[in-house]
């Protein structure tokens, strides 16, 4: 199957309100292709509200507001005349809890996502298989196919949800804490698969694990919320230099465990 | 071996046992109950009614009487004594709170048991096959129960009832998913006009159907006039349950979808309505089991019929309910016959849809233990 | 590329001022799904509001002729020529008779979502919620059948000896000979049908009492009866009034049963509940039609309106309450 080319992706100036609550201020962030960002932060800093921003899923919440700019390859995916679906379909998504579509088999929730946006695969076999074993789960349900999806254990449905994804091709993943919900087994199992992912698209990550950061990550931001402000970016680099070398002694004191 | 083994325990230090003892018979203390209180309040649960029953039939008192008379103080007197016994004075009160309840469940439990036993025990004498099968042409009120029967008449309820399921099915679940799938500015006040909807007097959706299509002239009574005033009623009733099973479906099966690119009808219709089949079909069964009853408004608009009619669109059609109120206006005793078996059809109608509905509520449950079964062994490969 | 409209433009060029979320949907397909879900509730609104608009332009005639006594008198004459429609009588019936059924239905209701939420086990409190649902599914002809035939002789009965020892009080007078057909038999109809819609609306809001206002009324030695009436009720007491209204509505437009159990008369039975005597409007809209002259039909759509504005109000005052005693359903 052709994999198509990971695009870089950038955020300029993205704000966010909730209603009148302003909640996330000029966040200028570049994912450059093929590299892995992670987003840390303490709890409600908005790292996981710019997570749903860079795939149009944000708007989704009644009374979201938004301003600012997030170019796919230049392209503004706010734009006007851009379809939202067709933003999601480029930009995947996997979530915080693993949600296989329960009344589907596995297989069908491989192939969920060309159903869903109506597009047709030639070999529907083989984009099965090859999204199972680029999420690495194909030999733990080659033969059960055809169960339903929810008689996976926890870890594999998170996996069965990434092939889902990758069934689409998508340019760019984001994931929104993909480990939280699992045992350390699955977890380190799905960060290999980030690790291998990489070399086909980009990945934004958000966790609220350190080391999960520095495992994975090539770069990191750090968001940080202060009281009744909104969240913004306080400090952008490589992941080495963040955790090692911190520049701002907030970000210093987080990543050591001070506070968070 | 074995030496080592005897060496080292003797050598330990005394440890705890740990091994389990048998849980006592007393381990519930809380449970424990004085037998003296247990035989009082048995007493004053019994003595009443038997006293009662005992004077009431050697006096061969009036039951009406009897019950007011002597089985209601006695039984007050008896509780608050008891009350007393076991509380002390705020015992009163809690045991008259007890007593009332009881009795006024019970009043409900017996209404509704006559009811059912009456349409039972008198249906029964009435319905046979040919009753069910014959319609009612050359039948007269005082035919003997031999001839004639409701077969017409179950024909016309499936038929009229089928129609306005159709109609109202779709209608029922679009309006559901504009109150949970959209952002609609009108839906809290759609959602209480619903509400408001479901106590519209089935008369009236008969009354203005009759006004404006038959005592117009537009059309004769036909079935499909039935079907029409039908379907305000049986409206509210799915739509209602329809949202709330929507509701239930979690967001993230949405969210899901939407992220893998589905556009919002595709997300609806492979993943949300899939989750909620079984609250749909729920409301779809007790929407309809809301009107096959219904009376008032076929009577306005597909009035009653003797022969069989398949055709809703013309002509006055039987339904179980008109057929129902027909025998039961003629007042003599075959007629009153007739309309036991019918409503025992009916009866037996609502019991199936209710039934059915109540298993599709259930299976849910079942398959998702199954699944959290069938998990465990997997888990261990 | 869309450019924001906004010039508060910062260091890079990029506006992060706010702007317009589409969040109206794009594709065709998807617009045909939203418009179909909005039509259809569009249109349940314009049932009801055609209801109601197509009855009074055919009742206008009737309400026209008669003014405010079309609520107050109580003659009715189809008689051409002197034709006189009024529906006191059918309107002071409807109340008095669901007045009845409420006195009768409340009480037995409570009792019923008390024993089911606080005193039954697990499986009675299945079984009862059971027998409730199929209570409430029962047809209202099938009611009827059971009320005429086999209620209502044993009903008359009680009114006779109520008549007997207290007669001299004037709701128990009734100087025919007759007990058969009066409003405390349809009444009780009535309370048969309407408890099962109480007791579910009570049972939930009752279930949704928080357990810990419960336990700490307990906690501080409080009885079981002190709790319900000072913590349970007062919480409560929005959710079951609203139940209550629901049943009132249900009551109000009731229609078969009340017509084979009541004797329909155009005379105003102010209160001797166990005469036979009575009214309802829905019955008397059911009783007329059939042979009605074209004018006594814009009488009967009159009766309809008046009918169908009634129940509407009760109803939703009945939804707003439960609603409002329900936050957690918005």
């Amino acid at each position: 199957m052709a994999i198509t080319t990971a695009s870089a992706l950038h955020s300029e100036n993205v704000n966010v309100w909730f209603g009148e609550r302003h909640v996330l201020k000029d966040v200028s962030l570049t994912f450059p292709s093929n590299q892995v960002t992670a987003l840390i932060g303490p709890s409600g800093c908005g790292k996981s509200t710019f997570l749903r921003t860079l795939n149009r899923m944000h708007e989704l919440i009644p009374g979201a507001g938004f301003g600012g700019r997030v170019l796919l390859d230049g392209d503004d995916i706010y734009g006007d005349g851009v379809d939202p679906v067709n933003v999601r379909i480029k930009i995947g998504m996997v979530f915080q809890k693993p949600n296989p579509f329960p009344t589907m088999t596995i297989r069908d929730n491989v192939l969920s996502g060309l159903k869903l946006s109506g597009r047709k695969t030639n070999d529907a076999d083989e984009l099965v298989e090859t999204s199972l074993r680029r999420a690495s789960i194909w030999n733990e349900v080659r033969d059960r196919l055809n169960d339903p999806a929810l008689s996976l254990s926890g870890g594999q449905q998170q996996r069965l949800c990434i092939a889902r994804s990758l069934a689409m091709d998508p340019q760019v993943l984001l994931m929104d804490e993909p480990c939280s919900a699992l045992d350390p087994g699955s977890t380190r199992r799905i960060e290999e698969t980030i690790v291998e992912l990489s070399e086909s698209m980009t990945i934004v990550i958000v966790t609220h694990n350190m080391q999960q950061a520095q495992r994975v990550a090539d770069q990191t931001a750090f968001f940080l919320a202060t009281d009744g402000n909104p969240g913004h970016v306080v400090e952008f680099g490589a992941t080495e230099d963040i955790f090692e070398r911190p520049r701002d002694s907030r970000t210093n004191d987080y990543v050591n465990g001070h506070f968070g | 071996m074995s030496d080592i083994a005897n060496a080292t325990s003797t050598r330990q230090p005394a440890s705890p046992d740990l091994s389990p003892v048998a849980r006592p018979a007393n381990a519930e203390p809380w449970k424990r109950k004085d037998r003296a209180q247990v035989v009082g309040v048995s007493l004053s649960a019994i003595l009443p009614a038997l006293f009662t029953w005992f004077f009431g039939s050697t006096l061969a008192l009036d039951a009406t009487v009897a019950v007011v008379a002597i089985f209601l103080p006695l039984q007050l007197v008896a509780s608050a004594a008891m009350g007393i016994r076991i509380f002390g004075r705020r015992g009163i009160a809690e045991s008259l709170l007890i007593t009332a309840t009881v009795l006024l469940s019970l009043m409900v439990s017996v209404l509704l048991l006559s009811v059912l036993w009456s349409v039972i025990s008198a249906g029964a004498q009435t319905i046979s096959w040919t009753f069910l099968g014959q319609n009612n042409v050359y039948i007269s009120p005082t035919t003997s129960l031999e001839y004639g029967g409701v077969g017409h008449s179950i024909i016309g309820t499936l038929l009229i009832v089928g129609l306005t399921t159709l109609v109202t099915v779709p209608f029922g679940i679009a309006i559901a998913v504009y109150l949970t799938e959209t952002r609609g500015k009108a839906r809290g006040a759609i959602r209480v006009l619903i509400q408001a909807m479901s106590g519209l007097p089935s008369v009236v959706a008969g009354l203005f159907v009759y006004s404006a299509l038959i005592a117009t002239g537009i059309t004769q009574y036909a079935g499909w006039a039935g079907s029409l005033a039908l379907l305000p009623l049986m409206l509210p009733t799915v739509a209602r349950i329809a949202e709330e099973a929507l509701r239930l479906v979690p967001a993230e099966y949405r969210n899901g979808a939407l992220a893998l690119g589905a556009p919002a009808y595709r997300a609806f219709l492979q993943v949300t309505l899939p989750a909620a089949k079984t609250g749909i079909i729920t409301a779809v069964l007790l929407g309809i089991a809301r009107i096959i009853g219904e009376t008032a408004p076929l009577l306005l608009t597909t009035f009653a019929a003797n022969n069989t009619s398949f055709n809703l669109f013309s002509g006055s059609m039987s339904s179980l309910p008109t057929y129902l109120y027909q025998y039961i206006s003629n007042g003599n005793d075959t007629s009153t016959q007739r309309a036991w078996g019918a409503a025992l059809v009916v009866l037996i109608l609502v019991g199936i849809l209710f039934t059915t509905a109540r298993v599709f509520g259930r299976a849910k449950k079942t398959t998702s233990k199954s699944l959290t079964k069938a998990k465990s062994p997997r888990k261990a490969n | 590329m869309a450019q924001s409209k906004n010039a508060a433009a910062t260091e890079n060029g990029v506006s992060g001022a706010r702007r317009q979320l589409v969040t109206k949907p794009f594709s065709r397909a998807d617009k045909i799904f939203y418009r179909t879900s909005s039509v259809a509730a569009y249109i349940a609104v314009s049932i009801v509001a055609l209801i109601l608009i197509f009855l009074l332009v055919r009742a206008w005639p009737a309400l026209e002729k008669q003014g405010l006594n079309f609520v107050f008198g109580s003659t009715w004459d189809s008689t051409p020529e002197k034709a006189i429609f009024q529906i006191g009588p059918m309107l002071w019936g409807s109340l008095l008779v669901s007045l009845i059924g409420l006195v009768i239905a409340v009480p037995m209701a409570l009792a019923v979502a008390y024993f089911i939420e606080f005193m039954a086990n697990k499986r009675i409190a299945k079984v009862a919620t059971v027998l409730i649902d199929l209570l409430a599914a029962l047809p209202s002809v099938v009611i009827g059948l059971w009320g005429m035939v086999v209620f209502s002789p044993i009903a008359a009965h009680w009114s006779e000896l109520l008549n007997q020892t207290l007669g001299w009080i004037p709701i128990f007078a009734n100087d025919t000979e007759n007990f058969i057909g009066s409003p405390f038999i349809a009444g009780w109809i009535v309370a048969v049908m309407i408890v099962p819609i109480i007791a579910s609306v009570s049972r939930e809001i009752f279930s949704q009492i928080d357990r810990d206002l419960i336990n700490g009324s307990l906690a501080l030695g409080a009885g079981k009866a002190s709790t319900f009436f000072r913590v349970i009720l007062p919480t409560s007491g929005g959710g079951v009034v609203g139940g209550i209204l629901l049943g009132l509505g249900r009551a109000l437009g009731e229609t078969v049963a009340i017509f084979f159990v009541l004797n329909l008369v155009f005379d105003i039975n102010w209160g001797q509940i166990i005469a036979p005597k009575g009214g309802s409007v829905a019955s008397m809209i059911l009783a007329k039609f059939g042979e009605a002259t074209a004018e006594e039909l814009n009488a009967l759509m009159a009766s309809g309106l008046v009918l169908f504005i009634v129940t509407l109000l009760v109803n939703w005052l009945a939804a707003a309450i439960v609603a409002k005693a329900q936050p957690w359903r918005k």
